[in-house]
């Protein structure tokens, strides 16, 4: 057992070197610890003002979601992974392209596991850098990672030249069936739309 | 009620230097006693005719002397509570961005240029705050305590002279006022702590009662060697005594064993007002506030500003006795308005330093023992102050003559030595922090890598 009285006796004192020796240690050690002090004084400080400048974030962060909506083909492999089934999708089909109509994180349930990020065939949903979620409320903290509705423009474009196309070989089509069936509407004239409305169905 | 203490406090100075002046038949009374000015200026000014005007006289009465001293002593000590409260204040923000800068943080910045108005904010938010008094306190002694705390404070700014002829009162007795005023905060504190009712309000008290009773010796020792140099216990006329070569010929360079008691006075200074590392009457690991745990609100802020109030007026009397009070080298070129101002700015700034060093010391040193402080006051600052008072009556006497009739030599003695010293002891704690630098020993250096193969 320790005797803690002996730190204080006189003679443990003595032992350390006398009075002159305590008083000079004291001086020196005040001084000792008031360079340090001072040195830190100097240095800059390592504090960041949080909402004028940020820490800098690492590459591999994660934080919110981003999603490239373009890339996405609706696979649902990334729903499937969440382990805490917040990730929520919909979206309609038109032949390949999508029309969107949600694609949702619930914040309140998201633990930030990435594990959504790593089944995605096109490499298209990531955790970005932001990681401020206050809310007034919690309904705010379901996030809707759409950057459109509906068809893209791209989408609309392709969707329109598909039709166009589609409308040209059907043009095309009911071209040449008017063309064999002109010897034919010639002998009979009033059969002609007939055959027009033949050649529409295997086309759609 | 605290201003009113202080000007019954200020009043009996005045008292006191008339009296003193008269027995002692004292000639260096200074000419240019403002206070006196302003007494005379309140009995003859337009007040007073107003008030013959309002009274339907056709000539203004003089005022009888005792309203004439109450408004002039109300407006002194107006401005004596608005100086008390600017300098705390500044303090206050002093340390805290030094705190912050020593702990490689910011500090308050928000409020103002550089934060500089976050005491202000602070000051508004405590007098908003809720005024609560324990039941079980004792509330006559309770109310009473904090007002006490605060006029010692502000009645100690009477004797110090801040600027030729610009002090309140020059009592010619100013350092024994200065030591009996300020123990008279203590007589607060017990108050305080007395009367919260609460153990560690009363606990803190005790502490600061042993403090005081222990550090007022070596205190008052070793302000008893500038007084032997000086041969004064008047401030101002300490002061005025400290000026030659440009206005450098401080204390602190008259006698070699001024240095030794300037440092001693300093230690002691920082026990008397409770700062780390002397802090125990408010030790918040061991007793959450000490002596104030039970105040709250403006209460508060009356100890808070206090504590720093006192710093300053302990580094002012410092800064008057050893380090030249508004004496500066190259000042006695200036004349007249510009001459007061500059004085008036270099003894600030004196103090302020001195306030910045206790501030520096308070974020160096870890808080003593009980035990520890009691051991410090009486076997180390006592016997040495006291060799430094033998010391410098001996060298004293040996010289016989006032310092600027003294031989060259000895004049330029002790600024050599100080000078020395000071150069030896930096040029040791370089050589110190070359070495503590080259020692890889710090836990923190481990390399981590040799770390995880010891598992």
């Amino acid at each position: 057992m320790v005797n803690f009285a002996d730190n204080t006796a006189p003679d443990s004192q003595a032992k350390a070197g006398g009075w002159w020796s305590d008083v000079w240690l004291g001086l020196w050690t005040t001084l000792v610890g008031m360079r340090i002090t001072l040195k830190y004084f100097f240095k800059k400080p390592v504090t960041v003002q949080y909402p004028e400048e940020r820490m800098p974030i690492p590459d591999r962060y994660r934080g919110i979601h981003y999603l490239e909506q373009e890339k996405c083909i609706y696979c649902f492999q990334c729903a499937r992974a969440c382990p805490v089934d917040c990730i929520t999708m919909e979206a309609v089909r038109h032949g390949k392209e999508l029309e969107w109509i949600s694609f949702s994180v619930d914040y309140n349930r998201c633990m930030f596991c990435e594990l959504c990020t790593y089944p995605c065939p096109k490499d298209c949903i990531h955790e970005g850098k932001e990681f401020a979620l206050v809310t007034y409320d919690r309904k705010e903290l379901i996030h809707d990672l759409l950057t459109y509705r509906g068809l893209s423009d791209e989408a609309k474009v392709r969707l329109a030249e598909a039709e166009k196309e589609k409308a040209a070989k059907e043009a095309a089509k009911a071209a040449k069936a008017a063309a064999a069936a002109k010897p034919a509407a010639a002998a009979k004239p009033a059969s002609a739309p007939g055959a027009g409305d033949a050649a529409a169905p295997p086309a759609s | 009620m605290s201003a009113s203490l202080a000007l019954s406090l200020w009043l009996q100075s005045a008292r006191l230097q008339q009296q003193t002046g008269a027995a002692l038949g004292s000639t260096t009374a200074p000419d240019s006693n403002w206070t006196l000015d302003l007494l005379e200026w309140v009995r003859t000014s337009w007040l007073s005719t107003k008030l013959a005007g309002l009274a339907g006289m056709d000539q203004a009465p003089a005022l009888p002397t005792w309203a004439a001293a109450a408004i002039g002593a109300g407006i002194a000590v107006g401005i004596v509570i608005g100086f008390v409260s600017v300098v705390a204040m500044f303090s206050i923000w002093l340390e805290r961005r030094v705190a912050g800068r020593i702990q490689s943080r910011i500090g308050p910045n928000r409020v103002g240029p550089f934060g500089l108005l976050q005491s202000l904010a602070d000051g508004v938010k405590l007098l908003l705050k809720e005024d609560i008094i324990p039941s079980g306190a004792d509330r006559k002694l309770f109310v009473l305590a904090p007002a006490l705390v605060m006029a010692s404070a502000l009645a100690m700014f009477a004797a110090v002279p801040m600027a030729d002829g610009a002090g309140f009162t020059d009592i010619n007795l100013g350092v024994l006022f200065i030591v009996g005023i300020s123990a008279l905060a203590t007589i607060g504190v017990i108050m305080a702590g007395w009367s919260s009712n609460n153990k560690w309000a009363l606990y803190g008290a005790m502490r600061e009662a042993a403090q005081v009773v222990s550090y007022e010796v070596p205190l008052g020792i070793s302000l008893l060697v500038p007084v032997i140099v000086g041969g004064t216990l008047e401030l101002g006329a300490a002061s005025r005594l400290q000026s030659g070569w440009g206005g450098s010929c401080w204390f602190l360079f008259q006698n070699p064993f001024v240095l030794p008691a300037f440092v001693l006075y300093f230690i002691a200074a920082l026990a008397e007002n409770k700062r780390a590392p002397f802090d125990l009457p408010e030790s918040e690991s061991e007793l959450v506030a000490g002596f104030h745990t039970e105040y709250s609100g403006i209460r508060f802020s009356f100890f808070f500003l206090e504590e720093y109030a006192a710093m300053f007026l302990m580094s002012a009397v410092g800064t008057a006795l050893f380090l030249g009070g508004w004496n500066f080298p190259g000042i006695d070129l200036l004349k007249g308005g510009w001459l007061i101002a500059a004085q008036l700015a270099v003894f600030v700034v004196k103090s302020m330093f001195l306030v910045l060093l206790m501030i520096w010391i308070r974020w160096t040193l870890p808080r003593m023992r009980v035990d520890q402080v009691m051991v410090m006051g009486y076997k180390y600052l006592t016997p040495l102050s006291l060799i430094c008072v033998v010391g410098a009556s001996v060298w004293e006497v040996w010289a016989a003559v006032p310092f600027h009739e003294r031989p060259i030599w000895m004049q330029l003695f002790t600024p050599v030595l100080v000078f020395g010293v000071c150069a030896v002891l930096g040029a040791m704690l370089r050589k110190q922090a070359i070495e503590s630098a080259a020692q890889p020993t710090t836990r923190s250096r481990i390399a981590p890598r040799a770390h995880a193969a010891a598992h």
